[in-house]
């Protein structure tokens, strides 16, 4: 049977039955349905031979890993045979090859995949069940505009809900539609922040006016250390056109000592590190403070630029009016409100870290000029991130190396990038906002959700719930969102959130709870332009070709938007009369507008990807307020480096916030719940934090079986935790607390630090009858609970328990 | 999970086969020379057909070892280098003049030295095969195999079930002549009494090499430099500790407590029934013990390397 | 002497991210299971934990990416039964899967674990180097996938001249077995063969 017979025969097969996916499961692998019909050794040596370019097609992998990677698809009789990546050029620096990761590489079981949806579908059992009954295309748009007019009539605008979704971050205008359609229909309620980076966008513009990027990657070479808080670039940057590719480059080229600060052993830390320093997850800004305990008592700082750059590190420059407020420097020794000096020892107990490296540290990070500090976005995703962000930032600017070559912000670092114009999704008539995390309380009771409760933006309070929530290619309706057994029950709760729509490739847990569940093309079989990923020097967009049909009975996201539109009166102002190829070109004559050097619409479909190198040179964050701070104030109520910051001590004064939970103008070690010093540590001793893992990207490619196998989903658990519990290497244990259980097998490993476990965010929810997650899926134990400033997810701030199973 | 079964089977049928086939030949040799070829032959016939099904079995199994048995045929084209070939051959070589000297035997066909002959080259080539599936497990990257021990051990292995499967074997024999006719004279029960002394002191005496080749065995493995070798250790003494025990308990009583009951009571004319209870109880533990032991062997397999 | 293609390794680039394995897999269609180049993980080294509560340490780790090493004296070949296993004239060992009866006698004796059965086949499969497109001035798929660049290929005597002629590192097996053309960089923290653990025995 050759594929293309095998894939016809699909449609007629009815939705996910055994059968079907007996079928699928034989495909996967492409010719494994050929190889037991007489494929012989001959054949593969054939498969052997470069195929003919005119069979090549140019696409991308598009899901939200931050890199972004091209993909050629060998296709033959209508199928994709085999995947290769960028193979441009002669892999120069500057216009090196953007190769794929494992992921982009495993593609085709991605495409080909048992859990594909082919047809639109209604909910017919309890929400969430996964009972679902095939529909027309017709009866499923006639549902959803009947569905959104009604809500738009009874509760107004601000009752439909766009929710955060990644599935196809890399796109430039498959992303985009929703909001289109939903602006052209009088607006929708939107969110701010992202799972991925809540707390370090929302907490750093308080101590630097924006949510700065630290120098590029390429300045490591012209610094003598390199210290990295939770930074992981070649576990989360794996493309070998990005991060992981450049910090190597770059960390060889000169000849700087790395230090990775991390609870685990990373593969950045394997690759690059110098020194690793274990540190218990949450407590950054403990070891901070410690850091700066040791600069300031031993006279390190660099006093000229605090005094110029910064305020409100000492007495002598708090901010007017502030004047009776601690300063730093009393935050630290000990002398403010506290009374607690932060001494190295006072660190050591909280961190982990011995007291004597902690002095040792201070000094190497003070005394070694210039320094590059950078950070991960793993501090920040804890329930006192927004805390550890300007904590960390406080070591280049207590050493003054902020707007220096060699040194750094604090923050993440940065990238060269061209720039495609965007996708017009028009304005949104609706100004409210809430955080992206905060939806389940719009479902349940909206207008206890305040501006200073919940961090409501654009109104006082909410006024009404959520009532017809829009999920398109996300995973957050239930994996990727927190406290999977609380948000079930809300979701269950179908008088609450009326309709829930999902548009998916792949039967995720979040398309589960779908009332009406329709199939999308995936990014395969759409075309498309994705701009470039983080790679430093370089920048590119890829022309992501429609490379096969779409299968089954899937649509292109454009026409369900279309039809929607059509029902609901507004299809000409949202299609303007373009096709997607029309808007393609639009977006290309737009981009060409700005920059007259990107190729034309065929030329660019032509090349594939289009590459530039950094014409200048490398970016130095901050650089012209060091050179001039007059002249080029930051864009802070000050214009300095607000160390205390006004702004958030109005808000520690006015916002009303749980108990337990702090902001304050100062950046602080605050203990929280699930931390070091939480009661329930008693019952739940070990720490555990969520890492990205390479199997996955957060949920996606999660159902491919390459990927299962070559990076197999485990507990991370040090020797001694494990032996203390009677758990060996590739044993299964359950991990549970008060919120929930898992089974997954034991990766016991020297790579993680006593006390702390981690299992890899993104395991798709797979629960059994009991309510027991099977698959090591992270988010049945971790707690809805929003952060205090940024109202975001802090999903690395968990305690758990784990036993053999 | 293990999937070696089909090679437990294998070796041991073959060696067991090897083994009856040497010491029948022995036995058969001896009695014929004390008296006569005709009193011999009722005495080992029927045991020598017994062979050959056991041989047939081990052959048919150690194909499902194959995942792709249609191939099987050029298995023995690498015999310059490649002692699984040599093994396969030999096997093939063993079977086949087994098959047909039982046949000649069977239906007296030919002169006795020309039968005798066949047996000759027959139990050569048996010894030869027994040494070459020794040869199959010695390769380099496998410490737990890599080692003349491998060859000692499946020579015990081969006489000592050999001998004692031959000595309940004859016991059936007799009891089954004596079934069809009561009568059968002194000289046939004095032919299998004397034999059962024999066969006795063998495998007392293979139970004796035994011991000393096992912690000569371990020795070895404990000083091997390999995490192989160390890993070998842990499955024998730690995952698989009581089933190495239990080895070592039934070959004790099988080769050792039973074989010297049989003795005696061979020695002192014994009943029939006595010395078939001993000699079968002796041999279905020998059986048992050799089962787990190259169970142990397959499962104590750790490669070096990745 | 006649050609002997051969893989280089980088260790101190290797990120174990596993790309070679999958674009492998990718090309030639392998099941799970089936997985010609693997990547192992090398651990080593202990916690010490002190009384006020800190932790110190001096673990060390690194990964290997191995396929089939086509090696000088490849076990797997003396071994088959068969004589589907045979080395090329540029010193690629292959193996006629036409041939093979499936008898995993060369899985017992690679120290590499390079022959790979495909139980779907019930044969024994293994990396072919890429014979086909590396002949026609192609790059093996492994080669061309690395995201680091650790992974290069060429004649096996080029690159022990570039890059010397380092052969073994724990936890690969010593060279002596069979001579493996592979020429590796090892890591910063490499250690000697026989050393540390294989942290990933169920990834290789």
């Amino acid at each position: 049977m050759n594929e293309n017979a095998f894939l016809n025969d699909l449609v007629t097969d009815s939705v996910m039955s055994r059968r079907s996916f007996m079928k699928w499961s034989a495909a996967l692998g492409g010719t494994a349905a050929l190889v037991t019909s007489g494929f012989e050794f001959a054949e593969a040596v054939a498969r052997d031979v470069p195929i003919a370019a005119d069979n090549v097609v140019w696409s991308c992998c598009t899901v939200n890993c931050g890199s972004r990677c091209p993909l050629r698809y060998f296709v033959k009789d209508g199928a994709i045979i085999r995947v290769e990546t960028d193979n441009t050029g002669d892999d120069t620096f500057g216009m090196h090859q953007v190769r794929a990761c494992l992921r982009g590489r495993a593609i085709r079981q991605r495409i080909y995949n048992p859990d594909r949806i082919k047809y639109p579908m209604k909910r017919v059992g309890k929400r969430g069940e996964g009972k679902f009954e095939r529909i027309t295309w017709e009866e499923a748009w006639d549902t959803i505009a009947n569905k959104l007019r009604d809500v738009i009539d009874q509760y107004g605008n601000e009752a439909v809900y766009v929710h955060y979704a990644s599935g196809p971050a890399g796109t430039t205008i498959t992303r985009a539609f929703f909001r289109r359609l939903m602006n052209c229909l009088g607006g929708f309620l939107d969110y701010y922040g992202t799972y991925s980076t809540a707390q370090i966008q929302d907490a750093m513009p308080y101590t630097y006016g924006s949510n700065v990027a630290t120098n590029s990657i390429e300045d490591m070479a012209n610094t003598k250390l390199v210290v990295y808080f939770g930074a992981n670039p070649c576990e989360t940057r794996m493309s070998g056109g990005g991060m992981n590719f450049s910090v190597q480059k770059f960390k060889r080229q000169g000849d700087a000592r790395l230090i990775v600060i991390d609870p685990r052993y990373t593969d950045t830390a394997v690759t690059v590190a110098d020194e690793w320093i274990p540190i218990r997850p949450g407590t950054d800004a403990a070891l901070v403070n410690g850091l700066a305990y040791v600069m300031i008592t031993e006279n390190l700082q660099d006093q000229e630029f605090l005094d110029t750059y910064c305020i409100g590190f000492d007495r002598e420059h708090m901010p007017e009016g502030y004047e009776n407020e601690d300063s730093y420097k009393d935050y630290i020794l000990g002398t403010g409100a506290d009374q607690t000096p932060k001494t190295p020892q006072w660190a050591a107990e909280i961190t982990g870290i011995p007291a004597a490296k902690i002095v040792q540290l201070a000094r190497e990070i003070a005394l070694t000029k210039p320094c590059y500090i950078a950070q991960g976005w793993g501090p920040q995703r804890h329930a006192n991130g927004e805390q550890s962000v300007r904590a960390i930032a406080m070591l280049p600017i207590l050493t003054g190396n902020v707007g220096i070559q060699g040194g750094g912000t604090g923050a993440r670092d940065n990238s060269f990038k061209i720039s495609v114009a965007a996708f017009p999704t028009l304005t949104n008539p609706v100004q409210t906002s809430i955080s992206f995390y905060t939806w389940p309380e719009a479902i349940t009771h909206p207008t206890e959700m305040t501006a200073t409760t919940h961090g409501v933006r654009g109104k006082e309070r909410l006024e009404v719930p959520i009532k017809f929530l829009w999920n398109y290619a996300g995973n957050a309706l239930i994996n990727q969102h927190s406290a999977v057994n609380e948000t079930r029950a809300i979701l269950e709760d179908d008088s609450l959130c009326e309709m829930i729509v999902v548009i998916e490739n792949h039967m995720t847990a979040s398309a589960l709870f779908a009332d009406i569940l329709l199939p999308d093309t995936t990014n395969f079989e759409k075309m498309d332009i994705a701009p470039n990923g983080d790679t430093s020097n370089m920048g590119y967009a890829i022309f992501t070709e429609a490379a096969i049909e779409p299968l089954f009975e899937t649509r292109h996201i454009y026409d369900m938007c279309q039809e929607i539109a059509k029902r609901l009166g507004v299809e000409e102002a949202f299609t303007e009369g373009r096709t997607v190829e029309d808007w393609l070109r639009y977006v290309v004559e737009q981009t060409r507008e700005n920059n007259p050097n990107f190729p034309e619409f065929e030329a660019f479909r032509d090349m594939g990807i289009y590459k530039v190198t950094n014409p200048g040179s490398p970016s130095i964050a901050l650089k012209s307020f060091r050179d001039d701070p007059v002249a080029n104030p930051l864009p802070t109520p000050s214009g300095l480096i607000e160390i205390f910051s006004p702004r958030l001590h109005e808000k520690s004064q006015t916002w009303e916030l749980p108990e337990g939970d702090v902001i304050s103008a100062l950046p602080m070690y605050t203990p929280t719940w699930d931390g070091l010093e939480d009661p329930n540590r008693e019952r739940y001793p070990l720490q555990m934090i969520t890492h990205h893992y390479k199997q996955r990207t957060h949920s996606s490619y999660g159902n491919v079986e390459w990927l299962k196998e070559a990076a197999p989903q485990e507990l991370w658990i040090n020797p001694i935790d494990a032996s203390a519990r009677g758990i060996e290497h590739g044993d299964y244990v359950y991990v549970f607390n008060d919120r929930g259980r898992t089974r997954v097998p034991a990766k016991v490993t020297n790579r993680i630090m006593p006390g702390v476990t981690s299992l890899p965010q993104g395991a798709w929810y797979t629960p059994d009858a009991n309510g027991v997650d099977q698959n090591g899926s992270a988010n049945i134990l971790t707690l809805y609970r929003p952060s205090p400033l940024a109202k975001g997810n802090p999903q690395h701030t968990n305690l758990v328990q784990v036993e053999k199973a | 999970m293990f999937s070696e079964w089909p090679l437990i089977v294998f070796t041991i049928v073959m060696q067991l086969a090897v083994g009856s086939f040497v010491i029948l030949g022995g036995i058969h040799f001896f009695a014929a020379r004390r008296y006569g070829s005709k009193e011999a032959d009722k005495l080992s016939d029927y045991a020598l057909l017994a062979i050959g099904p056991a041989v047939a079995l081990g052959i048919i199994l150690s194909l499902l070892h194959l995942g792709n048995p249609m191939n099987a045929p050029y298995a023995i084209a690498h015999f310059g280098t490649s002692w699984l070939s040599r093994e396969i051959i030999l096997s093939l070589a063993f079977s086949g003049i087994g098959a047909v000297f039982a046949l000649l035997q069977w239906r007296k066909i030919g002169s006795s030295t020309l039968r005798n002959a066949l047996a000759l080259i027959g139990a050569a080539v048996g010894l030869v095969l027994v040494y070459a599936i020794s040869m199959v497990y010695q390769i380099a990257t496998v410490p737990a195999w890599n080692t003349p021990l491998t060859t000692v051990s499946f020579f015990i292995t081969a006489f000592l079930l050999g001998s004692l499967a031959i000595g309940a074997a004859l016991v059936i024999n007799y009891w089954n002549l004596r079934r069809k006719s009561a009568d059968q004279g002194n000289t046939q029960y004095t032919m299998l009494a004397t034999t059962l002394k024999w066969i006795a002191l063998i495998s007392v005496v293979l139970l004796g090499m035994q011991f000393i080749v096992i912690p000569l065995y371990l020795a070895a493995l404990a000083t091997n430099p390999t995490n192989a070798a160390s890993d070998s250790l842990d499955v024998l003494f730690s995952e698989y500790g009581l089933l190495f025990v239990l080895r070592l308990v039934l070959i004790f009583l099988g080769a050792g407590v039973f074989a010297v009951f049989l003795y005696r009571m061979a020695s002192s004319n014994g009943s029939v029934r006595v010395l078939g209870n001993l000699a079968v109880i002796a041999f279905t533990l020998v059986l048992v013990s050799e089962v787990l032991g190259r169970f142990l062997f397959y499962a104590s397999m750790v490669r070096v390397g990745i | 002497m006649a050609k002997q293609y051969a893989f280089y390794f980088d260790s101190n680039l290797c990120t174990g991210c596993k790309a070679c394995q999958i674009a492998c897999k990718d090309k030639w269609d392998l099941d799970v299971g089936v997985t010609w180049r693997r990547v192992a993980e090398f651990g080593d080294g202990e916690w010490a934990v002190h009384n006020d509560g800190t932790y110190t340490q001096n673990i060390s780790s690194y990964y290997v990416s191995v396929a089939c090493n086509h090696c000088s004296s490849p076990e797997c070949l003396p071994n088959c039964p068969t004589e589907a296993i045979t080395k090329n004239e540029d010193g690629v060992v292959m193996i006629d899967e036409s041939r093979c009866i499936g008898c995993r006698y060369c899985e017992w004796a690679c120290p590499y674990s390079a022959p790979q059965f495909d139980a779907k086949r019930g044969v024994m499969t293994k990396c072919n180097f890429c014979y086909e497109t590396v002949s026609q001035g192609g790059v093996p798929s492994c080669v061309a996938a690395c995201p680091t660049r650790a992974l290069k290929f060429g004649e096996l005597e080029e690159l022990q001249a570039l890059y010397g002629t380092v052969s073994e590192v724990a936890p690969l097996p010593s060279a002596s077995y069979t001579n493996p053309s592979l020429v590796i960089t090892p890591h910063r923290n490499s250690a000697p063969v026989g050393t540390g653990e294989l942290a990933n025995p169920e990834e290789v």
